[in-house]
């Protein structure tokens, strides 16, 4: 059995990681976009202004609408965000500092990623509204589409490292990172992980288009909670692709945890950015884009990468 | 193997939370509803199995389960009259008899598991549990079956695209026939 850190820290830990991650990603959010606007302005407004955003959700008026199912509605960001937790949970910022290293954390992180499926169908159910079924219906589309290139992209990671756990994967990338050895992992694993949090050029299930989607009958409380459990998600998407992809804790000079929290935090700008560079992907395209492109890439990749351990 | 108060507690909340989401998945009256009360049943049975110690068993049942419920709960709504699957509909029939069949099964069960002669061996490390777990099922015919996957995969997507809107033969709103198996003869045959 691997070691297993305290509840109480496990708790603090991931409060604390989930706490920064969703205000680093409303801050970057801000930034990237200022960024790509070609005015950065002052740095003071672009740290406040989200505490202001969400401070405002806090005291609107809530909305609700005729004969919605309450519990789900309720639950659904709660799932939501209970996954990125689990998800963030399984991500090493060091080789001893894990909150859990389950010998399938692999496999775990895919479930979590699987579950998203059912928190976002329901909080786009729930409320008995058109549009915010819309959404729902899209993101099962999107989702069962990206799932398989998903697993095959992170199956591949596991490949030189013989092990399903996150810490031996990033152990394993200490002579070379594979986002150098697995060139299509990373590229496939960052489509997906948009996609699985819904934000930029995949937001298709909370799009303007079908009027906000899935959250387009929140208000007040539910809503600021739905914005804060998606940034977590993205947080959680991006640590792994940082542990999986770009090394992990491995880099020299710095101690492993800061470069491990850079290179979050550099995924997580690529991410905001590529949301405001970006124009909208349409469902039927990803959908087929998915299956007949991503899906033999992310065999091809995993086919080369076996060969070549081989 | 992982025990505790902690451990004990979290067996205790997966498996009467199984036990009264399964009873719910009967007495709710909505389609999704219910697809959903069955998979907070089943994610509940693969916490218990992640805390027997078959940490990929229990994660693949979770994995696998999210996917297939919610294909579930979209193709029954899509079957149905109702919309969204909200509006209240009965969910059961021929009550009598399944009832009679629910109470046989579960006291067979109970009855095979109180009183049947489990072997007492505690995995020792989980994570060897899961290689040996796949040289059971697969032993030297893993390559067999992993292409054996692939290739059911393609096929699975070649079926898709082939029944899709655009399929072989044009798009389907736009009277595409299929052509005729004989050379002189008119399409659509």
């Amino acid at each position: 059995m691997r070691p297993y850190v305290g509840a109480e820290v496990a708790l603090l830990a991931t409060a604390a990681a989930l706490v920064a991650g969703v205000y680093l990603v409303a801050v970057l959010d801000r930034f990237a976009a200022a960024l790509v606007a070609g005015a950065v302005g002052s740095w003071r407004r672009l740290l406040v202004v989200p505490l202001a955003a969400a401070a405002a959700l806090l005291v609107q008026q809530r909305r609700t609408t005729e004969r919605p199912d309450g519990a789900g509605w309720a639950v659904a960001p709660a799932l939501f965000f209970g996954l990125a937790a689990f998800a963030l949970a399984l991500v090493p910022l060091g080789p001893d500092l894990v909150i859990a290293d389950p010998s399938t954390g692999f496999v775990a992180f895919s479930a979590a990623i699987a579950f998203v499926m059912i928190a976002v169908f329901l909080h786009g159910w729930s409320p008995n509204s058109p549009f915010a079924l819309h959404g729902a219906y899209r993101y099962g589309a999107a989702a069962l589409s990206f799932q398989i290139p998903f697993l095959l992209a992170m199956l591949a990671t596991a490949l030189p490292a013989e092990s399903l756990s996150i810490v031996d994967i990033v152990r394993a990338q200490e002579p070379a990172w594979n986002v150098l050895r697995q060139p299509l992992g990373l590229p496939l694993y960052l489509v997906v992980g948009v996609g699985v949090s819904f934000w930029g050029p995949l937001n298709l299930s909370d799009a303007s288009d079908v009027a906000g989607g899935t959250s387009v009958e929140d208000s007040g409380v539910a809503r600021l909670l739905w914005t804060i459990a998606r940034s977590a998600m993205l947080v959680a998407v991006a640590a792994m692709g940082a542990a999986g992809f770009l090394g992990g804790w491995w880099g020299p000079i710095l101690p492993g945890p800061a470069w491990m929290i850079a290179k979050t935090g550099a995924v997580l700008l690529a991410i905001l950015a590529a949301g405001h560079l970006l124009a909208r992907v349409r469902i039927a395209t990803f959908v087929l884009v998915a299956w007949a492109v991503l899906i033999p890439l992310a065999l091809l990749n995993v086919f080369v990468s076996g060969a070549i351990l081989l | 193997m992982i025990a505790g108060p902690l451990v004990d507690a979290t067996f205790w909340v997966f498996a009467l939370g199984s036990i009264v989401a399964g009873y719910r998945v009967f007495r709710t009256d909505s389609m999704v509803r219910a697809a959903f009360y069955l998979l907070a049943s089943f994610a509940g049975v693969g916490g218990i199995v992640v805390l027997l110690g078959a940490e990929f068993l229990g994660m693949v049942l979770i994995l696998m389960m999210a996917g297939e419920m919610l294909i579930m709960a979209i193709v029954m709504v899509m079957f149905m009259m109702n919309p969204a699957g909200l509006n209240p509909m009965v969910m059961v029939h021929q009550n009598r008899r399944a009832a009679v069949a629910g109470i046989v099964a579960f006291v067979a069960l109970a009855a095979v598991g109180l009183l049947g002669n489990f072997p007492a061996r505690p995995v020792p490390d989980p994570s060897t549990a899961t290689a040996e777990l796949g040289t059971e099922l697969l032993g030297d015919s893993m390559l067999v079956f992993q292409s054996a996957g692939v290739a059911l995969l393609s096929t699975m997507i070649g079926a898709v695209v082939i029944a899709g809107r655009k399929g072989r033969f044009g798009v389907a709103e736009e009277d595409s026939i299929e052509p005729s198996l004989q050379p002189d003869e008119e399409p659509g045959r």
